[in-house]
Parts: structure tokens; C-alpha cells; sequence
């Protein structure tokens, strides 16, 4: 039985933003609650998919976890040390441990950087080692992440797509990390560069042993690299189980619906028999207007066939995750079949 | 398909100009393609293979320089024919050596004159773009509908104001934006990415165009708003025929709603054809970039059995160095010997292997 | 026509050609007139350390007042005290060069510190430095030297520490916004989560990598700034004291004469000091279209 690397406990994130034109005088902020509420666990050598649509907080819950971010409250307890509130001083020996892929390929290297830099920068970081020591583990690194040696001396600018997401990949590698969140580590990727990265992804899982909370709104790479898969719905997790009974046996309508677009893309016939969401409240979330009862349920189709039932809408029975057995768990009052 | 081609394209060349390098950026290296009336021709390729490049060009917007340099792009619609690059050789100079151009000399404020007097009478009344980034393309500070009216009365015979208003509803009623009446009102920013989609291929379809082209409609949408949006092109398809140029990376969404498929790579067309033939994962006659980017996107046989992915092993060529031979020959797993010099040192035609399907590649040209 | 060649043939590394190669001429004509300018600056105040100077620039002649260019060996003439003008001009050097170095140290030290404080931890810091800044920066630059000059003595150290203490709003905020630009960009996310401590990544990779090219462009335009004040001053008779040359009352001193067809007196410092600001702000800007330009590509 492998042990939990990573538990987090009813993470809550809210931002808070000044409201309207005369905020500066009246003194009225508004709460975006963009994390309201997140619990899961994480064991070594696994890897947990975090799907969900733009906005509805899993890039934050990824932000929040390595404190680039501080959370509202929750607890996030990393390897048994309790990150919630350490200090930056106390964090700095568990960074080597957990790391991040950044999403923007450009972003996250320092243009003004070689790549030779780069990962020098990275490995020496927490350890000191002699030149030669360093010029191996360079060489070792690139081998593992496949990429050439003369592309030591290149700028990231002259670096293509999969060779900058490469480098980030060697960068998080280079500290020694067995943790990583890949925060869309794919999404700015050409298509048959993205099967390249995928694939390296879970040979250094595999090698390395490494553990991923891997964040993405591309469902099949999701459901591909994935042991376990929870699905966001502004700020809350709606279901959570093992990635097969997620794409393939849904059982909170949104991640059907989520679910069923894939298809639909896949095949314009069978889009027909599967259920869509209801037009009209297709908008975006109105943080002004207070949530009451589930989330979902202003989109919900099943919401609707019921006949609109009230415990959907009351804010006293917001509805919680509930074990189903097997490891799966849906936040709904009516889960399919 | 009958008659002369709603829009031909014959090896167009739009180069870029890098600085830094003091070389050419070829983005688009001699692209030919055609579009008939009431064709969808998806255009699918990567990052970097001049796709887009290809859709600003049509549209003379290319405004870096030296941007277009040669090719000819033919587009008829109301039995005009236009030339939309008329005469426009004669503001550019070209210099090659060895079959490469080394130098070009572009009278540019006169070329761009010269475009937009060509432009005017086509660019968003015959060809309307919808681009990919929907917020970007709409004004922040007007109201959505006033956005479209103002295109219904530049562009159709709906002058009057209130006529054009109500054109702009319908409009928006036909893109099945919900409360029409009320999005007509709102300003972009209170719109989601969906709505503003819908909104700009309202606008887009407002001035009843002959030709459509959709760069990357759908990226950046989630997915459920990207499925909505797809099967929206797909509806207003069936009923408008509109000729679209739909440019994508998401062979699904290109599957789905195109009737021709051309695939680019390094800068030019390398096969293009009937969608059936050139996306079905067995059909034989097929450049082998087009096989291995099919087998790149996860199978649902991938994902059942968490196996491997498919990948093309290397990267795109760099349009600054584009390669002699075939552009794909480095990455090509499929090269005999008996065309390995053919494949590396020249290019091969776009060879039509089947009627209408084309291919470039020495494989078929054999 | 715009003219755009290829120089290199196929097959060459697609890295980028070294900045001289692949700059504007004219971005590289100013910085050679500006380096022409530099150098001259720093040969004339060497000159001007071991005294080697063509004639003693204090030594008075009377019988070769506002002698024209070219007498008697005086290859830009004499003053009205007859003392040699080519002379005094490099002597002049001797009051900007020291006290202009102390103005630019101090306004880059104070606002690159200032101005990462501001940058980087935001919040009420940069509240703080906002309004720090706002208050150095309303108060009229020339009023306040006045006021020192006033209270102490009309020294060019004095004046030249208020120029620089002046000059820091403009350099926090440059460093700040080029912090607030750098943070939409994520590498200093994942600096700090690579687990570098704070002032690696402030020195680092903000301040090394990124601060450098703006800071040398604003020491050049400080420089300049710093000999327009002191001509300034010494025009109204605050700037550096008699006998001891500068530019600036070397153009008052003249100008008197100005009128009677002795035009060099005057004429003489009045180019050396347009001809030097100008190089200066041309390397700035040279400077600035090519190493600044360069890495947003």
C-alpha cells in the first residue's frame, strides 16, 4: 500500500476584488470564491487528473498547493508537514521535493537565459556540487527528457514548443521532485508533440516514480495518464473516482455532459441520445448573486426533468461529496442511474 | 461541384522577415488550394505550418512585411471575378539564387494601397472572418448589436437603421444566442467566450457573405461551448451552404464539418482531398505526415488500454530554414531507399493520386 | 522600397546573429557617437587629473584678451581673462565628472532598491514607495537645489546629490513597472518554486537579467541630466564658482562678449555641452533600441 503524498483538506480560496466605479470611496469588495471547498488525497506514484472548464478553480487549487498563493482556509498537508501556513523560509527544503509545470511555455523560463543556465540553475538550487558534478547531472537530465545536447547554448526563444516544455520538465526534474503538478502541461502544444510529452510524462512516472496532480481540460489525456479523476464545477468538486468509472460511468450529470461533448466531437450521430445542458443559463457564474443549494443546478438537465425539485435550490442542502462505493464519490442529489 | 471554384488559390508565398537573423521567415511557401461554392474546406496543420498566415493573406491583412510576395488568388462571387492580387507584382522585386529567394524589394505604402483598393469591395461583404480569440474581435466599448448593424448597413442593402436592427436580431436569433434581445444591448465583457463566438459569427454571417473562413473558431472555448459551436457551423451549414475556409487544429471539429481537407506542414499543402479519404486512419494513398498525425491524437483504444501514444518523433521545420527536399523527409518514417535522395534533396509535387485527392509525396508520385 | 536580404545560405544555425550584426545602423551610429562622446568625456578628465593640458588654464594674459581660435597657439582662442578656452574645457570636465557619478549612483541605488521593494512585494510597500515617489516628484527640482544652495553653500556635491536624490522617482518606477511586466510572464514563479530564496530571484533574475540594460540607459541620460543642471545653475550664478572652470559659467562668462563678434568665448562650451548631452542621450537610446527591443522578440 503506497503511502499519501499529498492531502488536502476543505481548501477554500476566495479572491477578493473591489466592486464598481465608486469602490474608492465606498469601501465595498465583492468575494470570488474560486476554490470554495476542496478535499482529496494523493498517493504516491499516482496520478490525479483535474478536469473541469475554464474558471472553475483547478489551476488556483494547483497554485494554492505550492503557495504561490496563500489559501483562505483548509489545510494542505504535503508529505506529513503541514504547508498550509509555513512560512517561505520553512517551505524552501519541501520545494525540492513538489514542483510545477507551467502552463505558458514561454512564460515560465527566463527569456534572458540559456538553457545551459537553466538547469543549472535548477540543480544546484539545493544542492552544491562541483562543476563536473553538474555538467553529468546535465547530461543525465538530458537524456531523460530526451532532448539534444546542442541545444544547451539556445535561448528559450529559439527553442520550439516541445523542447521548451521539455526544459521545464528536466528544470522540475533537476531538484530532485517527486510530486509535480503539470498544470496543462499539453494544452499549448501541437497535437503530435503533445502525444510526445504524454508519453514522456508517464515513462518518468514510471522510472521515477514520480506523483502528478495532473490539471487539464483535455479530457482523453486526462483519462490516459490518469489513476484517479475529479471533476471541478466553480470551485467544487462535483465527482471524483477512478478515471475509467469517471469517463466511462459518470455519475453527477456535468461530467456526462462534459463527458458527452468529447463524443459529440467525435461523432456527430451520437451527440443525439445524450442529454445537453439547458440554453439560457449558459452565461457565466454571477459571483454577485449568492450560491444557493448545487451549483449546477441553473444548467442542470436532470435539475429540470425532475420537475425543478427545491432541494436543488436550498442553500441548506448544498450537496456534499458521498462515497458510492469503490472509491467514487459525487456531490448530487439525484446522480444518474 | 460545378463551374469555376469560389476562391483558387495558386502558390501563394507570404514570407516574414526575422531581424534578428536577417533571413526570411517562409510562413507560406507556395500554398495552392481551391474552395468551391458551398464547399467546407477544413485546413488542419500545427503551429507554425501557415495556416493562419494562409487566411490573412486571402484577406490582405498580412501587415508585417515583406508579407505576400507572389501567387495568384482568384475569387469569384456575384459573376465578378477578382484578382486580389492584381497587378500587384509590379511592387515587388524578388531575387533568388539557387531556386531560394535572397532578397526582396517591396514598395510597400503602394502595394498597400493597391490592396485595399482591391480589398473593399470583398473583405467583410464577400469574405467575412471569424477569428479565434472572440473577445479580441469584437470592440470592447460598443454594444454588441450596434456591432452588427453597423456591418448589416455597410455591407447588405439594409440601410436603414431600424431595418438594419432588426436584421442584426434575427441574426442573433439564427446563432442561437439566448435572449437575443437582451445580448443586443450588452457591451462584449458581459458576454461569456461562447456568446461571443456566436456574437461574431452573427456579425460574420450578417453581411450574407459568399465565403466564411473561421481561423481556430473553436480554441480556447471549453469543451461543452466548443461542441455547442461546432454543431452550430455544422447547422448553419446545412441551411446557408456559405463556402468556408475552416482553419483548425482540431481534426475532430474539422471531421465534423468539412467536406475537403487540406493538411499543412512546413509551409505549404502537402495533401488535400475529400475529408472521408484524407481522415480515415486506413485509407491508403496518404502522406505519411497526415498518417502519423491521425495516429498522434489519443484512440479510444489508447485510453481504454493506457497504451502509448503514436508520436511523430521530432519537430516542425523551422520556417527559417526550411528544408531542400521534402519538409516532412526528416520526420518520415515511411522513406524506401529508393527514393531516400529524391525525398531529401527535392520536392515533390502535389500529385493528384485519386480524382480530387491530391498528395504530396514521392511514395505517390511513383 | 524596403529592401529585405537574406545574408546567410542554407543550412546555417537558426540562432540569432550577434546585436551588432543584425541592429539598425542607426541605432549603431548613435552608439558609436555616443561611445566617441564617452571617451572623449573620460580622456578629458584623465587629461585633466595629471594636468596635461596645452596651457595652464588659470594663468590670466592680458595682452591676449578674447584672442580668436588659432592665436598664439590657443587653438579655441582665449576668454576675457585671455586664459586658454581649450584648456578650461577639459579642466571643466573635473566638475561634472565626480559629483555627476555621485548623482547617478544615487538615484539608480536608491530607486532599483526602492523600485524592487515596490515591484516585488507590492501591497503596501508599493503604496509606500508611491507616495514617497509622488512627493519627491512634485517638489521643482530647480526650487529645491536653490533652497540647499540657500542653507549650505552653492557646492556642485550638494547640487549633484539633490539631482540624484530627484532622479530616484524616475528609476523606481521604471524598475517597478519592468517588475509588474516581468510578473505576467511566470519564470519568477518558477524561481520561487524551484525554491530560490527572494533575493536570488530579486538580484537575479529581476535586477541581472532583466534590469541591466535599462539601468546603463539611465545612468547615460543621468549623466547629461546632471551637466544641464549645473549650466542651469552657473547661469544664474549657483553652479560651480569661479576660478575653477565649468561649461556652464564658461557660457555666462562669455555670453557678455557675445554681442561685441567675440562669439567663441561662449560659443565653445555652449557646443561641448550640446554636443555631449546629445551623445549621451543617443547612447540611451541606441542602447535602449537594441538591447531592449531585442528580448521582447
Amino acid at each position: 500500500m503506497s503511502r499519501t503524498i499529498l492531502e488536502v483538506m476543505n481548501l477554500k480560496k476566495h479572491y477578493r476584488q473591489r466592486a464598481g466605479i465608486l469602490s474608492a470611496v465606498r469601501w465595498r469588495e465583492r468575494v470570488i470564491p474560486a476554490v470554495d471547498g476542496v478535499s482529496f488525497y494523493l498517493k504516491e506514484h499516482e496520478t490525479l487528473g483535474l478536469v473541469g472548464e475554464s474558471g472553475c478553480g483547478k489551476t488556483t487549487i494547483g497554485r494554492t498547493i505550492l503557495r504561490l498563493t496563500p489559501a483562505t482556509s483548509g489545510r494542505i498537508v504535503f508529505d506529513g508537514h503541514d504547508i498550509t501556513a509555513m512560512s517561505a523560509r520553512e517551505l524552501r527544503p519541501l520545494r525540492r521535493q513538489m514542483q510545477m509545470i507551467f502552463q505558458d511555455l514561454d512564460a515560465a523560463l527566463n527569456p534572458k537565459m540559456r538553457v545551459r543556465d537553466l538547469l543549472r540553475e535548477a540543480i544546484t538550487v539545493h544542492h552544491r556540487l562541483s562543476d563536473d558534478e553538474v555538467g553529468r547531472k546535465t547530461g543525465e537530465l538530458l537524456e531523460q527528457v530526451n532532448l539534444k545536447k546542442s541545444k544547451l547554448s539556445s535561448f528559450p526563444r529559439e527553442l520550439s514548443g516541445g523542447e521548451k516544455r521539455r526544459v521545464g520538465i528536466a528544470r522540475t526534474l533537476a531538484v530532485g521532485a517527486h510530486f509535480i503538478v503539470a498544470d496543462e502541461p499539453t494544452s499549448a502544444l501541437d497535437v503530435s508533440i503533445q502525444a510526445q510529452v504524454v508519453n514522456l510524462l508517464r515513462d518518468l512516472q514510471r522510472q521515477l516514480g514520480l506523483s502528478y496532480l495532473f490539471i487539464s481540460h483535455d479530457l482523453e489525456v486526462v483519462q490516459l495518464v490518469s489513476h484517479k479523476v475529479a471533476v471541478m464545477y466553480l470551485g467544487k468538486i462535483v465527482e471524483m473516482g477512478l478515471a475509467d468509472r469517471i469517463a466511462g460511468a459518470a455519475r453527477h450529470p456535468y461530467t456526462q455532459i462534459l463527458w458527452s461533448a468529447l463524443v459529440d466531437r467525435k461523432s456527430a450521430e451520437a451527440s443525439r441520445a445524450l442529454p445537453t445542458t439547458r440554453r439560457g443559463a449558459w452565461g457565466v457564474f454571477d459571483f454577485e448573486r449568492p450560491v444557493r443549494g448545487c451549483r449546477f443546478a441553473p444548467r442542470c438537465p436532470v435539475y429540470e426533468a425532475n420537475g425543478r425539485p427545491a432541494v436543488c435550490t436550498d442553500a441548506a442542502t448544498e450537496p456534499e461529496l458521498r462515497d458510492l462505493g469503490g472509491g467514487h464519490y459525487v456531490a448530487c442529489h439525484f446522480p444518474l442511474w | 461541384m460545378t463551374g469555376a471554384p469560389l476562391l483558387e488559390i495558386e502558390n501563394l508565398r507570404t514570407y516574414f522577415y526575422a531581424r534578428s537573423k536577417q533571413a526570411f521567415i517562409r510562413a507560406v511557401d507556395g500554398v495552392t488550394l481551391s474552395i468551391a461554392r458551398g464547399e467546407t474546406l477544413g485546413v488542419v496543420g500545427e503551429s507554425g505550418s501557415g495556416k493562419s498566415v494562409t487566411a490573412l493573406s486571402i484577406t490582405g491583412l498580412v501587415s508585417a512585411g515583406p508579407g505576400v510576395i507572389s501567387g495568384t488568388i482568384a475569387f469569384r462571387a456575384d459573376g465578378v471575378e477578382h484578382n486580389l492580387l492584381q497587378d500587384l507584382e509590379q511592387y515587388v522585386r524578388l531575387k533568388e539564387r539557387d531556386g531560394r529567394i535572397v532578397e526582396v524589394s517591396k514598395d510597400e505604402p503602394g502595394w498597400r494601397k493597391a490592396v485595399e483598393r482591391l480589398m473593399a469591395p470583398v473583405r467583410g461583404k464577400e469574405i467575412a472572418m471569424i477569428f479565434q480569440s472572440p473577445k479580441s474581435a469584437l470592440n470592447p466599448f460598443a454594444r454588441v448589436g450596434d456591432q452588427i448593424t453597423e456591418a448589416i448597413r455597410l455591407h447588405t442593402r439594409a440601410k436603414n437603421p431600424g431595418e438594419a436592427k432588426e436584421r442584426a436580431l434575427h441574426w442573433l436569433e439564427r446563432v442561437k444566442i439566448d435572449s437575443p434581445r437582451l445580448r443586443f444591448d450588452n457591451h462584449p465583457y458581459g458576454l461569456s467566450g461562447g456568446m461571443c463566438q456566436r456574437a461574431v459569427i452573427a456579425m460574420a454571417l450578417a453581411s450574407e457573405p459568399s465565403l466564411l473562413i473561421a481561423d481556430e473558431p473553436t480554441t480556447g472555448l471549453d469543451a461543452t461551448i466548443q461542441s455547442e459551436i461546432v454543431g452550430l457551423l455544422a447547422e448553419l451549414k446545412a441551411e446557408f451552404g456559405i463556402a468556408t475556409l475552416l482553419i483548425s487544429h482540431d481534426i475532430r471539429a474539422i471531421s465534423r464539418l468539412a467536406d475537403n481537407v487540406a493538411v499543412m506542414y512546413g509551409g505549404t499543402v502537402v495533401e488535400h482531398g475529400p475529408a472521408p479519404d484524407v481522415l480515415a486512419p486506413g485509407f491508403a494513398p496518404k502522406h505519411p505526415y497526415t498518417t502519423a498525425l491521425l495516429a498522434s491524437i489519443p484512440s479510444v483504444q489508447n485510453v481504454r488500454d493506457k497504451g502509448y501514444l503514436t508520436v511523430v518523433e521530432g519537430e516542425v521545420p523551422d520556417a527559417v530554414d526550411l528544408p531542400r527536399g521534402c519538409r516532412f523527409y526528416a520526420r518520415c518514417n515511411r522513406v524506401t531507399d529508393d527514393i531516400r535522395d529524391k525525398c531529401a534533396h527535392h520536392e515533390p509535387e502535389l500529385k493528384e493520386v485519386t480524382p480530387g485527392h491530391h498528395v504530396r509525396c514521392w511514395l505517390s508520385a511513383e | 522600397m524596403t529592401r529585405y536580404s537574406q545574408i546567410a545560405g542554407e543550412g546555417r544555425d537558426a540562432s540569432d546573429l550577434p546585436v551588432w550584426r543584425s541592429a539598425d545602423t542607426l541605432d549603431l551610429a548613435y552608439i558609436g557617437y555616443g561611445l566617441l562622446i564617452v571617451a572623449l568625456v573620460l580622456v578629458s578628465y584623465v587629461l585633466g587629473v595629471f594636468n596635461w593640458l596645452p596651457h595652464d588654464p588659470e594663468q590670466i594674459r592680458f595682452d591676449l584678451l578674447n584672442a580668436p581660435p588659432g592665436s598664439a597657439g590657443h587653438l579655441l582662442g582665449t576668454d576675457f581673462l585671455g586664459r586658454d578656452i581649450l584648456s578650461r574645457l577639459i579642466v571643466a570636465i573635473q566638475a561634472y565628472f565626480l559629483p555627476g557619478l555621485v548623482a547617478i549612483v544615487i538615484s539608480l541605488m536608491v530607486g532599483t532598491t526602492l523600485g524592487a521593494l515596490a515591484g516585488y512585494r507590492g501591497g503596501e510597500v508599493e503604496v509606500l514607495v508611491t507616495y514617497v515617489n509622488n512627493l519627491v516628484d512634485s517638489f521643482p527640482r530647480l526650487v529645491l537645489i536653490l533652497l540647499v544652495i540657500a542653507a549650505f553653500k552653492a557646492d556642485i556635491y550638494y547640487i549633484m546629490i539633490i539631482v540624484g536624490v530627484t532622479g530616484v522617482p524616475v528609476v523606481a518606477s521604471l524598475v517597478a513597472g519592468k517588475i509588474a511586466f516581468l510578473r505576467q510572464k511566470h519564470f519568477i514563479e518558477a524561481a520561487l518554486v524551484l525554491g530560490l530564496p527572494s533575493h536570488v530571484i530579486v538580484l537575479k533574475h529581476i535586477l541581472w537579467y532583466h534590469c541591466g540594460p535599462l539601468l546603463v540607459i539611465r545612468a547615460t541620460i543621468g549623466m547629461g541630466e546632471a551637466i544641464l543642471i549645473e549650466t542651469s545653475l552657473s547661469y544664474l550664478g549657483f553652479g560651480v564658482q569661479e576660478p575653477m572652470p565649468s561649461w556652464g559659467n564658461m557660457v555666462q562668462a562669455g555670453a557678455n562678449y557675445f554681442f561685441q563678434g567675440k562669439f567663441w568665448p561662449s560659443t565653445a562650451p555652449a557646443l561641448a555641452i550640446l554636443l555631449t548631452i546629445l551623445g549621451f542621450h543617443l547612447l540611451g537610446d541606441g542602447l535602449n533600441s537594441i538591447l531592449e527591443d531585442r528580448g521582447g522578440k
